[in-house]
């Protein structure tokens, strides 16, 4: 087997394994657990550059915008007909909500739009019910901070920036930076590059802290009782965290003295490795993201991840050879220039996830790929940026989820919204739930296997 | 109309909470002109919003008449209007959309009744209530004043405070807390995660995030505790003092430590409870066989993760028998000194609510003058000023390098530090708050001045310093490169952001949102309208009836300013050659040609100006929006305002030592 944390000792990372197994218990190992991630591009795409025209178009002459997943088509599936959430009452504000009804299936409340007030995403649901079982219980990555300020229809400014929401009013930020990120999930690095240790001691004071702010929490209005639980969560997390070190240095004891995790397969692939870009290339930070979320996904550090590859209106793409901000040029109306300018900010996208899934596919994992294990989802909150149409939501799913999806087919025509797709992929990773997720009325169960 | 307007971000609904419409505007001959013939209806909504009721007007009138003529309002005329219009879906036992006005009626000043009137004023204004399909329609004249007496639903809020919006400390204020308390450099504070800041603030963290605060309070501690062996720092031995004699029993000597440390990061003096948690923390840690000073330090390190003292928190005692009380001396002094410094209270605010005094009027407003005449008081420009002018994503904010090689980032500081300084100026020096928009100074270095084609011998360097205007286009926000800038596309101005720029942020009037799916106007400039003025490829795009009702207000006001390009500079033509077109006019019909000129008009609306302004702080010391009693509390702060002749430090002191920045209500 092959000695992760050495591995990974180049990168100046040190590994998390899965820590809430017995650790000397089973010979025969798991099952890979199935995971999930997200994707997000705004403002839509170029649809007839993006949709096939047949199945046998999509395996074998995909149309430009996804030429890049042509190897892995198998591997894939599209579905055509899934319609977004109908935005009346806020016509005025399709992109304050493309990005916040992508993952909740549903609109903010009307009568506190100037608060966030939506409901719990897909991706937070799940962390729910699988999240305690690794390091952390969802993992979320954007790609540049967002700076977009826009009340649209009165909805607070919040809505272009989250598609994660823990609670209908708490909403989780994503993380920009990459260092971050490889520090805290697999080991913190000093700035000399040594590792500093977690101490055992800080575990302790933070229970003490936490029990002493039940006093402060009696005197608080129910509204400011929810702002300091979610601190309080937060400080329970680390606490989590430090259990988990303590239980991996455990777990290396025992490792040192032959009794090896039972988990992982002896054929399972290393765990990649990441290097973080020195410049500011749009495509080299997104794909570091994207090794960050094989890495997570890889080493069971989490199951969900969110990724938002770029936000609502504020992105360009200077690689592309143009300066003008994406939103600019979804307007195009018959505007040649901007259609294919558009076209190509959708293909820059596509490119940077079919990066990601295609690695994925070459990583081995338990007896079939890592891919195999995982479902990995692209995909806009609008089906074109001109006229902000949302009857036939682009995305594109990639792995089989452990054998719950049937991949390599294009569905030219499936009805469902958003929801029901959303519904249906919590059941495909196995949460049972208690109910529907946003506007959903039944399962897409075509896309089953 | 253009993306400028639509997809992208003019910030329509502003932070304003006001919800007084566009009447002040438009004058009353415009009014019964435009309802004489017929009213388009995008152009009724500019219309019909009532004349708020001027400060002056109430200044005799006891807030309990008020409230009973506002009852006998909804008795007798809104009561009928919801009978004849409404009930058939909003009464009896019917509620679409959840809302039954009939139930509304029986108390209409409570939460829920108080949104879905302001609901069912949006909707009758823009003719989408009653439905179309509704029997009956009310008329123009019958829409109008339904939505007057709308207008005086603040009268029934009951006399109320607001709870105190808990929050936590936002970066800025985190990183001088700890600046202030342990000489820690602020800059420490840079990693914590982006926020949206609004009114109030949004601070949420996610799981990865979490143990921010545990790795910043780990760095605090390895500034300022030696390590063992080494001599102790100064503000080591500040916060620890001496250690206790070999032998002698340490308990005493750890509380007094645990009790000055809590009694700084916690802003007001601990519980006993509070002493007990971290004296238990030192305890562990000498357990754990940590030596005394570590121990001490794990017990800082505990102080620092403390929501205590990450929060700005209410009292920690919660009064049993009263629903409305006054915020204690220790509240009080943060809630000040966190609004005017964004810092912890000073030695002196601390002993004055110590001593129990800085509640009392008097001590008040000199503590306010104090603090807004400290260099320190920058915080309000960073913190309110930057948000209000819409200036603070200058530094970030993305230009065409091409066509403007001009934005380094050493001239979008001097453009920053231009208003920054402007805006302190005014306040430091206590002028009318006109002034603003009215001046005939301003601060410049030499690259600034060369952009704004000032030659002068004495301007040199890149120093910024005080300059005397005589171009009276120049002097006031509207005539500042941050502010021109702030409204403009990458590559050109923006006439349309312009114009609800003015609007909003300075007349305080709220924009309705576009209709969605709207074209664009192109972002090229583009072969086949070449030679076009920005003006007239606008107004062909404006000749769309579904966009022109709004956009007949809002241009004119930005086409006045054309004379400034995108970042500011003096130009009289357009970057295709045509020449501007700088004929500009105010909604009221008022015209003007220059930037000059609209600054006169503007500064014939002060009171506007100052409304706006003294809400807008308002909503920012309080973190919530104003609603209900608030707007009569408002009401009242404008008449003193206005009686000391609208001076900016007068308006700050008046909204400090107001019943709403001085009490909180206790439970919802």
């Amino acid at each position: 087997m092959v000695d992760r944390r050495k591995f990974l000792k180049g990168v100046g990372v040190s590994l998390a394994l899965p820590f809430m197994d017995s650790l000397a218990s089973a010979s025969t190992p798991a099952k890979p657990p199935v995971r999930l991630a997200f994707m997000y591009m705004p403002h839509g795409v170029i649809m007839d550059q993006f949709w096939p025209k047949s199945q046998e178009e999509f395996l074998n002459s995909p149309p430009p915008i996804i030429q890049s997943l042509k190897p892995i088509m198998d591997q894939c599936l599209m579905m055509k007909g899934i319609s977004g959430v109908p935005i009346t009452p806020f016509n005025g504000a399709p992109h304050a909500l493309e990005l916040s009804t992508w993952l909740t299936g549903r609109l903010p409340d009307a009568d506190s739009r100037d608060r966030i007030n939506i409901s719990i995403s897909a991706d937070q649901i799940m962390a729910n019910y699988v999240g305690a079982q690794t390091l952390l219980p969802s993992l979320e990555l954007a790609t540049m901070p967002q700076t977009w300020k826009e009340n649209q229809e009165g909805l607070h400014e919040g809505y272009y920036n989250y598609c994660s929401f823990r609670s209908p009013t708490r909403p989780v930020p994503a993380e920009t930076d990459p260092r971050n990120v490889l520090n805290r999930l697999f080991g913190k690095q000093g700035r000399e590059g040594t590792v500093s240790q977690t101490n055992p001691l800080d575990r302790k004071m933070l229970d003490r802290v936490l029990g002493g702010a039940r006093d402060l929490r009696r005197t608080l209005a129910r509204g400011d009782q929810q702002k300091l639980d979610e601190y309080l969560d937060s400080v329970r997390s680390v606490e989590r965290r430090i259990a988990a070190i303590e239980t991996r240095q455990q777990e290396a004891a025992f490792e040192k003295n032959g009794v090896s995790p039972a988990k992982r397969h002896a054929t399972d692939s290393a765990p990649i490795e990441v290097k973080i870009p020195e410049g500011d290339k749009r495509s080299e930070y997104m794909k570091v993201m994207c090794d960050l979320t094989i890495l997570a996904f890889q080493t069971d550090t989490t199951r969900v991840s969110t990724y938002i590859g770029s936000r609502p209106n504020g992105a360009s793409y200077p690689e592309l050879g143009f300066s003008n901000q994406h939103h600019s040029q979804t307007h195009y109306g018959t505007d040649q220039d901007k259609i294919s300018k558009v076209a190509a900010i959708n293909k820059f996208n596509v490119d940077q996830y079919a990066y990601m899934v295609k690695k994925m596919h070459a990583l081995k994992e338990g007896n079939g790929t890592l891919l195999d294990n995982c479902i990995m989802m692209w995909g806009s909150g609008l089906e074109d940026g001109h006229n902000h149409r949302r009857e036939n939501l682009p995305f594109i799913i990639a792995g089989k989820g452990g054998g719950s999806i049937n991949t390599g087919r294009f569905l030219p025509d499936v009805k469902g919204n958003q929801g029901d797709l959303l519904t249906t992929l919590l059941t495909c990773v196995g949460i049972p739930l208690d109910r529907p997720i946003g506007i959903a009325t039944k399962q897409i169960t075509e896309m089953k296997a | 109309m253009e993306t400028s307007c639509h997809g992208i971000n003019t910030d329509f609904a502003s932070s304003s909470s006001s919800n007084r419409g566009w009447s002040s505007i438009l004058s009353a001959a415009t009014m019964r002109h435009a309802i004489s013939v017929k009213i388009t209806r995008l152009l009724f909504v500019l219309l019909c919003s009532i004349a708020p009721v001027h400060a002056a007007d109430i200044q005799n009138i006891s807030e309990e008449s008020l409230r009973a003529d506002a009852k006998k309002t909804f008795k007798e005329k809104v009561g009928p209007f919801v009978e004849q219009y409404c009930k058939r879906c909003h009464g009896g036992g019917r509620a679409k959309a959840n809302v039954n006005l009939e139930v509304d009626l029986k108390e209409p000043g409570r939460g829920v009744a108080f949104q879905h009137w302001k609901k069912a004023v949006a909707n009758v204004k823009v003719h989408d209530m009653p439905p179309e399909d509704a029997a009956k329609q009310p008329s123009d004249e019958e829409r109008l004043q339904f939505i007057e007496w709308i207008g005086f639903l603040k009268y029934l809020s009951p006399k109320n405070p607001g709870s105190f919006v808990m929050r936590r400390l936002t970066p800025v204020e985190y990183g001088n807390t700890l600046r202030d308390l342990y000489g820690v450099d602020p800059s420490i504070a840079r990693q914590l995660p982006e926020e949206v800041v609004g009114e109030g603030y949004l601070n949420s963290i996610s799981s990865m995030q979490s143990e921010i605060f545990l790795e910043l309070a780990n760095k605090v501690v390895e500034q300022i505790v030696a390590p063992e062996g080494k001599p102790p720092t100064a503000v080591q031995k500040r916060l620890f003092g001496e250690a206790p004699t070999e032998g002698s029993d340490p308990g005493e000597v750890v509380r007094q430590v645990a009790g000055s440390l809590a009694r700084d990061a916690y802003r007001r003096p601990p519980t006993e409870a509070e002493l007990d948690v971290l004296v238990d923390v030192f305890n562990l840690a000498r357990e754990d066989g940590l030596n005394y000073n570590a121990s001490l330090a794990m017990m800082l390190k505990a102080v620092l993760v403390s929501p205590q003292f990450l929060f700005i928190t209410p009292s920690t005692e919660v009064p049993l028998d009263e629903s409305i009380v006054r915020l204690d001396d220790h509240q009080l002094a943060s809630r000040l000194s966190y609004l005017l410094w964004a810092a912890p209270p000073d030695s002196e605010l601390s002993s004055l609510a110590d001593k129990g005094e800085l509640h009392k009027p008097e001590t008040l407003r000199d503590q306010t003058e104090r603090l807004l005449l400290h260099p320190r008081a920058r915080a309000l420009f960073d913190g309110f000023g930057a948000q209000w002018l819409r200036v603070n994503d200058l530094e970030r904010q993305v230009f065409d390098p091409d066509l403007f090689p001009h934005m380094t980032t050493a001239m979008r500081e001097a453009m920053m530090n231009e208003v920054r300084l402007f805006f302190e100026s005014i306040v430091r020096e206590n002028q009318r708050i006109i002034r603003f928009v009215d001046s005939d100074y301003t601060f410049l270095n030499e690259p600034l001045a060369e952009l704004y084609g000032l030659q002068s011998s004495y301007i040199k360097g890149p120093n910024m310093l005080r300059v005397k205007l005589e171009n009276p286009n120049r002097g006031g926000i509207l005539g500042m490169s941050a502010t021109l800038a702030a409204t403009s596309f990458p590559n050109r101005t923006s006439p349309v952001r312009r114009g609800v720029w003015v609007l909003e942020q300075i007349l305080g009037e709220r924009v309705p949102p576009p209709p969605p799916d709207v074209p664009e106007l192109d972002e090229q400039e583009q072969q086949s309208i070449e030679g076009l003025t920005l003006r007239q490829r606008t107004e062909l795009h404006a000749s769309d009836p579904v966009c022109a009702n709004c956009h007949r207000v809002l241009d004119p006001i930005g086409f006045g300013l054309e004379n400034f390009d995108a970042i500011g500079r003096w130009r009289e033509k357009n970057n295709t050659g045509a020449i501007i077109d700088s004929e500009g006019n105010l909604p009221t019909g008022e015209t003007f040609s220059t930037p000059a000129q609209l600054k006169r008009l503007l500064a014939k609306r002060e009171a506007d100006l100052a409304r706006n302004l003294t809400e807008r702080l308002m909503a920012y010391a309080l973190g919530r929006q104003l609603e209900g009693y608030d707007e009569v509390v408002i009401d009242q702060l404008m008449s003193r305002i206005a009686e000391e002749g609208y001076r900016v430090r007068t308006m700050i002191t008046e909204v400090i030592a107001s019943y709403l920045f001085t009490h909180r209500q206790v439970e919802e």
